[in-house]
């Protein structure tokens, strides 16, 4: 597989779980599509810690320092899986995974060279030293606990947004 | 929450359920929408079979040498900063963890669901040392807040309809009635936020547990499990033995089958995974992080015949599929663990003079065994069961008695055929006295009897 399709199945399985995708034709596209997710003013936590995150921190008048007092949290991710659609999100140089856990909408960035074609390419790079914690991400929190009805949004994200770079 | 095992009366039970006729229409629905959804889920993996090979390989891999990998496990686990506890039963399980907890002065705890929590009931315990325990999967917060145990173990509230849902959550929580599945989810949400960021602990499961780098794995799809794992400052799991595999890398295997298998999903929303507690540098996990190795019997399962069932993985698959299960549902059998691979665990677990009627609780199709990921032997299981009961003299003395009658006579063709004969002779007689209570269940005997159609 090569990495048009990693990132072309890795899309496709992402929006079948319920995530929003949005693919960049270049980096200078990145604040443009972000501007057009994020609701201007809301609490946004934006850790700053790669060079993408940086890059677009100052789109978000209202960036909140703690991730719990964010309405959404804007982040580059470990990685993604294009198997399952699913985005690796991991605890390495200080992140604070859970922030994309509390607040109501997850924005993840992740950089098409980070995408593996399946979770064992995953985890075969992970083994060895695996980060204190490691979660991986498909679609939003959901449950079907009532009358096996989907409901989206139980204790974490509503809203998951995708965009790879 | 655990009401005490009822499985000596899962007779009784079952009819109960029957009468229930809500009841029955949820479970048929639960099963059948798993059941459709699991085939939808598998239909584009093309080398399942090779698939649940390899995962069952692996299980065996595990079981073949159980406690060098739990040895394994051990090392690694604390290696990564984590205190790993070894519990014998149920009872030093429970000891263990509110210890833990009370020595930190924990009294708000949160809880993930966790079906080896509910085997050595330890909410109960930990609401009599005084803590607050609250149960933060949704299924499992409508049922302890309505007082009730899991009916399904993965959805533990299948037995409740959303207009008893939207009761229960004016009565308990004073909000304005709604039946909205997704409006009582976000109440739900909004009153466990603030149970999750006040919390002095959590109490999680683990699906598996990685030998070689001491990680916990953790399948769930609300978040609650990641809530539960990493906002608290300390963080206790609690898990069997047998839920650890060799490597880290051979969990693929299992995410390929366990939510497709649970719940037809290709992957539950969320899978965590933990390797010790919170590092220097670190901005995630918990400062603390204690797991607690329960045995409770299984090490001596695993020296006996029935040590395969120590494979299972705890999908649920085989209950959708069980004909008996899709009609009684899980109260029925009276303990944690219901359906093919419950009746079988809960016999093992809690001894046979605690359990021997669910060991009927199977027609022998086989649909359990052909759906399950990991190959569990489940008929064979089953029938062994069945022969250990026999054996230690547990089965009803009067069907005993008849049985053996009915056997003497049916291997010899002239008492068979006699049989035959009066039974057509003394059928109306059985019928004018026996009531609709025999004749309503038992069919007239037929006038031409098969075998002599069949010359």
């Amino acid at each position: 597989m090569n990495g048009e399709e990693r990132v072309r199945l890795f899309l496709e399985n992402a929006a079948k779980a319920a995530a929003g995708t949005h693919l960049l034709p270049g980096p200078e596209a990145l604040r443009d599509v972000l501007a057009g997710i994020v609701p201007p003013g809301v609490p946004v936590y934006c850790p700053g810690l790669t060079a993408a995150e940086e890059a677009v921190a100052d789109l978000f008048p209202n960036r909140v320092a703690d991730y719990a007092d964010a309405a959404a949290t804007v982040e580059e991710v470990f990685g993604a899986v294009a198997e399952t659609g699913t985005l690796a999100c991991a605890s390495v140089d200080g992140r604070a995974v859970q922030a994309g856990l509390l607040p109501a909408h997850h924005v993840a960035i992740v950089r098409r060279d980070r995408i593996f074609a399946e979770l064992d390419d995953l985890f075969a790079e992970v083994v060895s030293a695996p980060p204190t914690n490691l979660t991986l991400v498909t679609g939003p929190s959901r449950t079907a606990d009532i009358e096996l009805t989907l409901a989206i949004g139980v204790h974490g994200p509503e809203r998951l947004d995708i965009i790879v770079v | 929450m655990n009401l005490g095992q009822t499985t000596l009366r899962f007779r009784q039970n079952s009819v109960r359920a029957l009468e229930d006729v809500a009841l029955r229409a949820a479970m048929k629905q639960a099963a059948d929408t798993f059941g459709a959804k699991r085939a939808e889920a598998f239909a584009p993996v093309s080398d399942l079979e090779a698939l649940r090979d390899r995962a069952s390989g692996i299980r065996d891999e595990v079981l073949a040498d159980l406690p060098r990998h739990v040895e394994t496990f051990v090392a690694s686990a604390t290696r990564a900063g984590a205190t790993v506890h070894r519990a014998k039963d149920a009872a030093a399980a429970r000891e263990i963890v509110a210890k833990v907890l009370s020595d930190r002065g924990a009294k708000r705890i949160v809880k993930g669901k966790s079906m080896v929590s509910e085997e050595v009931d330890l909410n109960a315990h930990l609401e009599a040392a005084g803590m607050e325990v609250f149960e933060t999967d949704l299924g499992e917060y409508i049922i302890q807040m309505a007082g009730e145990s899991p009916s399904h173990i993965i959805v533990p509230a299948i037995h409740k309809n959303r207009r008893q849902i939207g009761r229960l959550f004016t009565e308990r929580l004073g909000v304005p009635y709604t039946e909205d599945p997704q409006a009582l989810t976000r109440i739900a949400r909004g009153a466990l936020r603030e149970k999750f960021l006040s919390a002095d602990a959590g109490i999680s499961g683990a699906n598996f547990a990685a030998a070689d780098t001491g990680s916990l794995v953790l399948f769930t799809n609300e978040g609650n499990g990641r809530m539960v794992t990493t906002v608290p400052p300390l963080h206790v799991a609690i898990l069997s033995v047998e839920k650890i595999i060799p490597s880290l890398s051979d969990l693929p295997a299992f995410l390929r089958l366990l939510p497709r298998s649970a719940t037809g999903q290709a992957i539950t929303a969320y899978v965590s995974v933990i390797t010790g507690p919170r590092k220097p540098g670190d901005a995630t996990g918990a400062k603390e992080l204690h797991i607690v190795l329960l045995d409770n019997g299984r090490t001596e399962i695993l020296a006996g015949e029935s040590r395969d069932i120590l494979k299972c993985i705890r999908c649920g698959a085989c209950m959708n599929v069980c004909p008996v299960y899709r009609t009684v549902g899980g109260h029925a059998y009276g303990w944690t663990y219901p359906g093919p691979m419950g009746l079988i665990l809960t016999t093992l677990l809690t001894g046979m003079a605690k359990s021997h009627p669910v060991v009927d609780a199977s027609t022998l199709c086989g649909a359990c065994a052909e759906v399950c990921p990991v190959r569990v032997p489940l008929v064979p299981l089953i029938l062994q069961l069945r022969r250990r009961k026999v054996r230690e003299g547990f089965p009803d003395p009067k069907e005993r008695r008849v049985m053996a009658w009915f056997g003497r006579a049916a291997a010899s063709p002239g008492w068979f055929s006699l049989g035959q004969r009066l039974a057509g002779i003394f059928w109306p007689l059985v019928r004018a006295v026996g009531g609709k209570d025999v004749a309503g269940r038992l069919p007239p005997p037929a006038r031409i009897p098969f075998r002599r159609k069949a010359h």
